[in-house]
């Protein structure tokens, strides 16, 4: 996590008892700025790295990331604590504007030959390559081996590559339907061998 | 042309990722302010393709930290959601749910902008309560194919309540004096379930009985008894 010791206070000391990002968010929607700079420390790192991991290009994904950071602080205002956790607030925001990046016309013309030479596998693979020992790494990789290969690979290459369904479909060789059931299947697979309540 | 045909409610791991098309997307989260199952399930798949985010993170660049602050600075944050007071604008509730970028409010903006007529305008909104009411019965369905020139269409189709809500997006406008008109079809034939004036305009068809298909022609100004020219776009209901 970069800079993170920039802007700890000693009662951030001893991380992750430091701020979480729910407790970090209400005070940026208010407009504390020090909040959101403590806010960037917590999240920029799964921010970028999801953003990166999706677009690949390393200019591309500055710039997203620069959109979504800003967009967070723009829309803080908005975030119903109800409705789920800040964390997954913003990484639902990044996904989705990774993916908007994606299937914008500039992005265009690089799918099909993107689409042609992705190993369905491969996302999965560099999940496991990049397990550093974290826990919640170890245990991402761990459920999702309890997937089968094909609501694995329906997840991941959704959710890592920023494809659509359809293609989704097309890559899988498998009707629209089954994808989609398995997007949902190997989801909710995760979720509770995760123990995600939402 | 490519159609897909998929029950609402197994659609929630598809949205979680991102994987919806823009049309598919609106609808279903139309769909989701009405059904407390899908939200809840919805949460909790967001919350899990999460843990997927975070399990690759990657630090950005350090300078990019001081660059997002500075432009945090200088720019305004969004005003918070306030209660809405009825009746406040024309749109009455359709007001409301508009926030919520419902495909059909969006498809109702093209209209208004269009049609300035007071009566049309009370008859659109009451159109519309019954597109919200249909996108939330249980055994709502969300059909969607592609057709000409990047246009895609969607319908929700209701066994249930005999009806099918038909939105259709980014269709090129039909040539002069001409119409789009929208056509059930069943085994006796097409029939006519009125006209795309203008072509985004949501449509909805009471009285499906047994249309296996819907499809779009185009025909002179005013619509045809039969369909005379060639289908654009079919969707199959089944
Ligand atoms: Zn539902």
């Amino acid at each position: 996590m970069p800079n993170r010791e920039r802007s700890l206070s000693s009662a951030d000391v001893g991380h992750p008892a430091g701020p979480t990002a729910d407790d970090l968010l209400p005070l940026v929607a208010r407009g504390d700025e020090h909040a959101f700079e403590r806010l960037y420390d917590v999240v920029s790192g799964s921010v970028f790295g999801l953003i990166r991991r999706v677009l690949r290009d390393q200019a591309q994904s500055e710039e997203v990331f620069q959109e979504v950071m800003l967009e967070v602080w723009r829309t803080a205002t908005r975030f119903d604590p109800g409705r789920g956790s800040a964390n997954t607030w913003i990484m639902t925001l990044t996904h989705r504007r990774a993916v908007d990046r994606v299937r914008s016309a500039q992005a265009a013309s690089h799918r099909e030959e993107h689409a042609a030479r992705l190993d369905p596998a491969r996302p999965f693979d560099e999940v496991s390559e990049q397990v550093s020992g974290r826990f919640e790494q170890r245990q991402v990789r761990r459920c999702l081996s309890f997937l089968t290969d094909l609501q694995r690979e329906s997840v991941l290459l959704a959710y890592y590559q920023g494809y659509s369904y359809p293609e989704v479909a097309s890559l899988l060789g498998l009707p629209l339907g089954t994808v989609k059931t398995r997007m949902r299947d190997g989801l909710i697979r995760l979720r509770d061998c995760m123990g995600v309540t939402g | 042309m490519r159609t897909t045909s998929v029950d609402l409610h197994t659609l929630t791991g598809a949205y979680a990722v991102n994987a919806l098309s823009d049309t598919e997307r609106t609808a279903f989260e139309t769909h989701l302010a009405r059904c407390e199952s899908c939200a809840t399930e919805v949460a909790e798949l967001a919350a899990t393709a999460t843990r997927l985010g975070a399990a690759v993170d990657f630090p950005p660049p350090p300078h990019l930290r001081a660059r997002v602050l500075a432009a945090a600075a200088e720019t305004r944050q969004l005003s918070p959601h306030t209660p809405r007071l009825p009746r406040t604008r024309g749109w009455g509730r359709a007001g409301g749910l508009l926030a919520a970028a419902c495909l059909v409010a969006v498809a109702f903006v093209a209209v208004q902008g269009t049609q300035s007529d007071r009566d049309q305008l009370a008859q659109l909104s009451s159109q519309y309560s019954r597109f919200s009411d249909l996108l939330s019965t249980p055994d709502a369905r969300l059909v969607s194919a592609s057709g000409p020139n990047g246009s895609t269409a969607t319908a929700v189709v209701s066994v249930s309540r005999n009806e099918l809500l038909f939105v259709s997006k980014d269709m090129p406008a039909p040539p002069a004096d001409h119409v789009y008109q929208l056509w059930l079809i069943d085994a006796d034939g097409p029939h006519s379930a009125g006209l795309l004036a203008p072509p985004s305009a949501p449509l909805v068809a009471t009285g499906l009985s047994n249309a296996r298909k819907v499809a779009i022609t185009v025909e002179p100004q005013g619509g045809s008894q039969v369909p005379t020219g060639d289908a654009l776009m079919e969707i199959a209901l089944a």
